[in-house]
Order: structure tokens, then sequence, then C-alpha cells
């Protein structure tokens, strides 16, 4: 080396023991963490907390699916019980209608009415006028509109309000929308389920041993949704007849091919992982190398895009109800209801509008939730707070 | 130690990738080598030159195109049974490049390191946690560690995380895989130290796979230099270092930095030309220049490296 060779006098003259070798029989030994051990669920609880906006959809989530279980008991009508004689009433709460804040007072407004009839307590009870409008002469006559509070003008107590309103059949709307949600969620929940579980089972296959069973298990998915869906579910409701069963069928007969193929792009996303090819060289068996290596870390995607797939699930039985294809009376569901509202929109608004709130909560709610689960899930965010 | 049992044997083997319908990517090509028990064998070439390629076809990740591979004398290239998968997977393990994905994000470090004992029976948790235990002791790591995940930890220690996880089962020859190239190189020395503190406690051989010769040079005993997908030169360490023959291990070596300022100004980088070789008339093929020193090369070529050689002297 020429730099020791010219000073030589120079570093020779430098005792030997002066050198140490650096890190050469040095122990390695780190510290204990301070902090305590994140796990892998914590983490994503942790990130999830952050966005307020999810969390907010979780719980209007949470509040719409106590209703969905508790609401039909809170009210005293069946949901299939019909009052022929109180049909298309107004919604009134009681506790509300005292307030005087114009909603929830069971007001109905009865046009033409002879304004001298209104002081007679044979045909307008006690306290059922609640304003006047348009005094007007007709022929001599004084005719007046007249907002009446209608179950008071039917001669009703407070205790027999129809919360929300009945519909066409005088049926109880509190009673029909919550336990029409709940039809709604269970269709959609059991539905995803379904999907999920067909999809990761084929999806794994078909990802992790690629080559021909993966080309052929693709072919397959493709065929299936080449169909039109549409004429998958009439044909299968044709086949099966309406009910639950069917259209909860008619929903996983198709939507479960996106799964797999979610499923087996996270299989080849992870499959060729060091950690998997690792556990191979240690003689981890096929099975466990799916359900311990790769599917754990395809976890994520999963639960966001089925939580994502909650509210199409809603928004296609509700399809399905408005064709034709829904459920079979008297059970309700948001899609029944929903169409059954509109056939009735101009004149009784009121039975269109609660289920109409429902959906569109339950639909945002669930996107809402399902985005921040992604967020929360996506690795890529991992530290970058 | 008998210099001279050979523990793996690997014969013409050649390795291809399907890239598209029809056309092939040769990553090993007729690589013939044999490795001591005992030694440390290095294995440098640029990147994508076929190392990991080379290793893995070894451990059995990917299945030979062609060529055999003995391991004390017993073939695992063929179809596996079970029973062989064991016995590959019983005595033979690997440590990964990356020490990112090298390690399962969703599992504790104890899961990590004892998964190749339970596979293998172990099923008494207390036990497990005290060979656990003892590893992580013996790659620097505390106990305290063994419920943590992996992203606690920093480069360095997950490398030695994935030691640990290759020692659970016992192997006698382990395959690293660029253990420390994505290591800063403050850390390099210490894992690659105690690698070889290891090796020398379990009487382990190492197939020691690095991309330049800086790395390997201080601690194998032999060195294989590949050039996409040949093996190339094949002598001891000191043989090559002093009297390196292929124009390609010249020029790995004159890429090494030298630590010495004055003399790194004046060296000469040499650049490796394919062009150099006439193969149109002779064959090139791995021979033997002297003993324990091979060359790809051809018959004409040979005959100049031996004259090289005796030139040296
Ligand atoms: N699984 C694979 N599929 C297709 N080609 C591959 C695969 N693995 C490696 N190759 C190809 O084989 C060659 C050697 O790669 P590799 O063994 O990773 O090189 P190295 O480890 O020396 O950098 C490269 O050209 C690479 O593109
Ligand atoms: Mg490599």
């Amino acid at each position: 080396m020429v730099l020791y060779e010219n000073n030589k006098e120079k570093y020779d003259s430098i005792p030997k023991e002066k050198f140490v070798q650096v890190q050469k029989d040095q122990e390695i030994h780190d510290v204990d963490f301070k902090t305590k051990p994140i796990g892998f669920f914590m983490d994503v609880w942790l990130r999830f907390v952050k966005n307020k906006a999810s969390v907010i959809a979780a719980v209007i989530i949470f509040i719409l699916s106590i209703f969905a279980i508790a609401g039909p008991s809170m009210s005293d009508y069946r949901y299939d019980e019909q009052h022929p004689e109180l049909v298309n009433m107004p919604p009134k709460i009681p506790a509300i209608a005292k307030m005087n804040l114009g909603i929830f007072d069971g007001a109905y407004l009865l046009e033409n009415r002879q304004y001298d009839n209104l002081s007679d307590p044979e045909k307008y009870p006690e306290g059922c006028v609640l304003e006047i409008l348009n005094p007007r002469l007709v022929n001599g006559q004084r005719i007046v509109d007249v907002y009446v509070d209608y179950y008071k003008y039917m001669g009703l107590e407070d205790e027999d309000c129809y919360w929300l309103g009945s519909d066409y059949l005088g049926r109880d709307i509190w009673t029909r929308l919550w336990r029409g949600t709940r039809v709604s969620l269970l269709i959609a929940v059991i539905s995803v389920c379904c999907n999920v579980f067909i999809g990761v089972i084929y999806g794994s296959i078909s990802g992790y041993y690629g080559g021909k069973v993966d080309m052929v298990m693709m072919r397959i998915t493709e065929i299936i949704s080449a169909f039109p869906r549409i004429v998958v579910v009439t044909l299968f409701i044709m086949v099966a007849g309406t009910g639950m069963f069917s259209i909860i069928m008619s929903l996983v007969i198709k939507d479960w091919v996106d799964t797999a193929r979610m499923v087996r792009a996270q299989f080849y996303r992870f499959k060729g992982r060091e950690y998997v090819l690792a556990a191979r060289t240690l003689g981890v068996p096929d099975m466990l190398l799916i359900f311990r290596h790769i599917l754990p870390n395809s976890i994520g995607p999963i639960i966001t895009s089925s939580m994502i797939a909650i509210p199409s699930a809603i928004f296609s039985e509700s399809f399905l109800a408005y064709i034709g294809l829904g459920l079979q009376a008297p059970e309700p569901s948001l899609g029944v209801m929903l169409s059954r509202g509109q056939k009735v929109l101009l004149y009784f608004p009121s039975q269109l509008v609660f289920p109409a709130i429902v959906i569109s909560l339950l639909m945002i709610s669930f996107n809402l939730f399902g985005n921040g689960l992604r967020d929360a899930f996506d690795p890529t965010l991992r530290g970058a707070e | 130690m008998d210099k001279k049992e050979k523990i793996l044997e690997i014969k013409d083997l050649c390795m291809d990738f399907q890239s598209g319908r029809k056309e092939k990517v040769r990553a090993l090509n007729h690589v013939t080598l044999d490795i001591y028990k005992g030694e440390n064998f290095g294995l440098v070439g640029e990147s994508g030159c076929g190392k990991t390629t080379l290793g893995r076809t070894v451990i059995r990740l990917y299945n030979p195109t062609s060529g055999e591979i003995l391991f004390n004398g017993k073939s695992i290239s063929g179809k596996l049974t079970k029973s062989d998968r064991d016995y590959i997977t019983s005595n033979l393990a690997m440590i990964f490049q990356d020490p990112i994905s090298s390690l399962n994000p969703r599992m504790t470090v104890e899961e990590i390191i004892s998964e190749g004992l339970k596979i293998r029976g172990m099923k008494d948790p207390a036990q497990c946690r005290e060979v656990v235990n003892n590893l992580l002791n013996r790659v620097g790591l505390l106990p305290e560690h063994a419920t943590r995940y992996p992203h606690e930890f920093s480069g360095g220690q997950r490398q030695r995380i994935g030691i640990a996880r290759a020692l659970a089962v016992k192997p006698s020859f382990i395959i690293a895989d660029e253990p420390v190239s994505a290591l800063d190189v403050s850390i390099q020395a210490q894992v690659i130290n105690l690698l070889m503190d290891i090796k020398k406690e379990m009487d382990l051989t190492i197939l020691f796979i690095a991309h330049n010769l800086a790395v390997v040079k201080y601690f194998s005993d032999r060195i294989g230099v590949m050039y996409f997908g040949t093996l190339v030169e094949l002598a001891d360490a000191d043989e090559l270092y002093d009297h390196p023959l292929h124009p390609y291990t010249k020029s790995l070596l004159s890429a090494i930095p030298l630590p010495d300022p004055l003399r790194e100004k004046d060296k000469q980088r040499l650049y490796y030309d394919p062009a150099v070789h006439d193969y149109s008339t002779h064959q090139p093929r791995l021979q033997e220049v002297r003993p324990g020193h091979f060359v790809y090369a051809s018959d004409p070529e040979v005959e100049q490296y031996r004259k090289e050689l005796e030139q040296g002297k």
C-alpha cells in the first residue's frame, strides 16, 4: 500500500496494541423496546379512529342496526297488521307534535271545507284543527282549506298514532321500515358473507396454485360474469320462487366472482414474497401457507371490499323489488317500501321519504366506513404519520 | 475436517423461466459445482445473473429444468416425495435478501422463529419458548423481543431474526442469499461476523451469495463467479484474488474499492466485454486450469490462461 510505504516510520511507531478491530468479537445486544407491542388490529384501529367521517359512519350503522333489531317491537303495531279504516295516515309522534314544530303532528290538508262546520265537535273533534288557510267565498259560503290533526279528526287517542304514518293497507310504517331495514341488511350481509366464503376459497386456490388450474378457474369466472345479471336473477327467481333465499342466492350467484378475482390478485401479490418462500423452505404445508401466511395479509382488502359490497347488495335488493322481483308480501324490505312509496309520492310523500332516508344513510355510511377501513388497512400508510 | 467430503454436488444444472407464451429465459446454464462440508462457498456475480435462482433451485423452491443436485450423495433434483421434501427442509435452510419482505408482518417474532419447530412436531409451548429464547440470545436479541412484530425492528435486527428462523430447524447447510446487501454498511460486518461465529459453532456449510467480491473476500474458502447464468470461474479465495483468469472476474476485482486513497486513485477499472471471446471454432466449457481452479473457456483460451499463470509466478 502506497500510503503505508511512504509513511512507514510514522505508522510503525504506533504500538500494535492500540489497534482494535471494530465489531470483530463485539457482542451485539439490543435493548428492550420501551413501548407496548402493537398488534396488527390495534394498529388498524388506531388509524381508523383518526378518520372522523368513517367513525361517524360506523356510529350511524350501529344506530341503524340497533333500530333494525329493536325498532319493530317499539311500536304496538305489527308489520303485517292491516287497518282498512286507517290507510295512508300521516306521521304523528305525540311528543314532537306538542312542540308545534310543524312536523310529526299528524297534519293532513282538508280542502274546500265549510268554515261554519269547523266549530261543530261532531265533525271536527276538540283540538283537531291545526291551521286554517285560504278563506274565500264561494256561492255565498265561507270556504276554507284546513290542516287538521288527522288522528284527532278520526277520533283516535294519542297512543294509537302511527309514528311514521301508515301505508295503503293501514300498516304501520315505523314497524315496516325497521323490519324492512332488518331484512335488507340481512339479505346484504348474508349474501356478502356467502360471496366472501366462496370467493376466498375459489380465489385462494386459483391464485395459490396458478398455472393451468388458475387458467381454467378464471375462464369459468369469465363465463359467469358474462351473463347479464338481470337475466340470471330473473331465471333464478323463476325457478326458485320469490323469497329471501332466492334473492340472496341471486345476489351471490354473480357477485362471488368479484371477490374471487380480488382474492386471487392478493394471492399473486403475496405468494412470491420472501416470507412465504421462507415458510416453504421450512416445510410449511400448502394449507398453512394459504391460511397463515397469505390470507391474513390480504385480510385488509377482503374486509374493505366486502364492506363496500354491502351497500351495493342493499341497492341490488331494492332494484329487484323495484322491478317486481322483490320479497313476497307482506314481508317488507327497503326496496319493497320504496317501490310502494314511489307510487303515492305526490299524495303521501312521507311513505317514500322515510325508507329513502334510511337506505341513503345506510349506503353512504357503509361506503364511508369501507373507505375508512381501506385507509386503515393500507400498509403503505404504515408509519406515515 | 476432511476437505474433500462433498456435501452438495450440482451437475449440469439448467433452469429456464417461462417469459411470455413461447420464449424462455435461461437463468442457469449448465452450472456444475461442488461444495465441501464445512466450507464457506461464496457465489458472486452482478444482479440478475442467476445467483438467487441457483440458491432457490438447490433448496427446491424452483423445479430445475435439467441437471442433478446431490445432497450428501442423495439426489434432490427430481420429483420429490414427501420424505424427500422433509429431508430437504430439515437439512437446508435459507436466509433471504430483503429484511422487509422476508418476515411475515402478521406474525410475532416468536411465531416466525418457532414455525419450523412446530412443523416438526414440537407441540409443547414452553419448550418452543425456550428454544426461541436461546436462538434470540444467540443472534443478539432479547427474549423480550419474542412478542414483537417485525415492523418494530431495524433492518439488521430483522436479518438476525431471519438467521434465527433458519437456525431453528438445525440445518447442516445454509444458503445465504445476499443477507447483507440491503443493510447499512456499518451493520454488514456485524451480521456477517454473527453468521460466521454461528457457522463455526454449529459446524455449518454456507453458500454465501453476494453481488460483489468485496463482501465475500474476507471469509469465503472458495469463490464461484457467475455471469448470465454461467459459472465462469471457480477457485480458492486466495487463488482467485491473486490469479484471476476470466476477464469478468478481473473486472469484478477491479471494482473493489481499496482502503488506500493513493492506490484507489490510480486504479484502473476494467470492464468486461463478452465479445473478447472467440467461440466460433472451439466451444467453451468449465475446465480445470490448475488443481482446484476452474475457468469457463475454450481450449485455446485455457492454453493462454496456463501461460498467464506461468508468467505470473
Ligand atoms: N420467478 C421468475 N420468473 C421468471 N424469470 C425469473 C424468475 N426469477 C428470476 N428470473 C430471471 O432469471 C434471471 C436471474 O435472476 P436472479 O436469480 O434473481 O438473479 P440474481 O439473484 O443474481 O440477481 C433474471 O434475468 C430474472 O429476470
Ligand atoms: Mg438475487
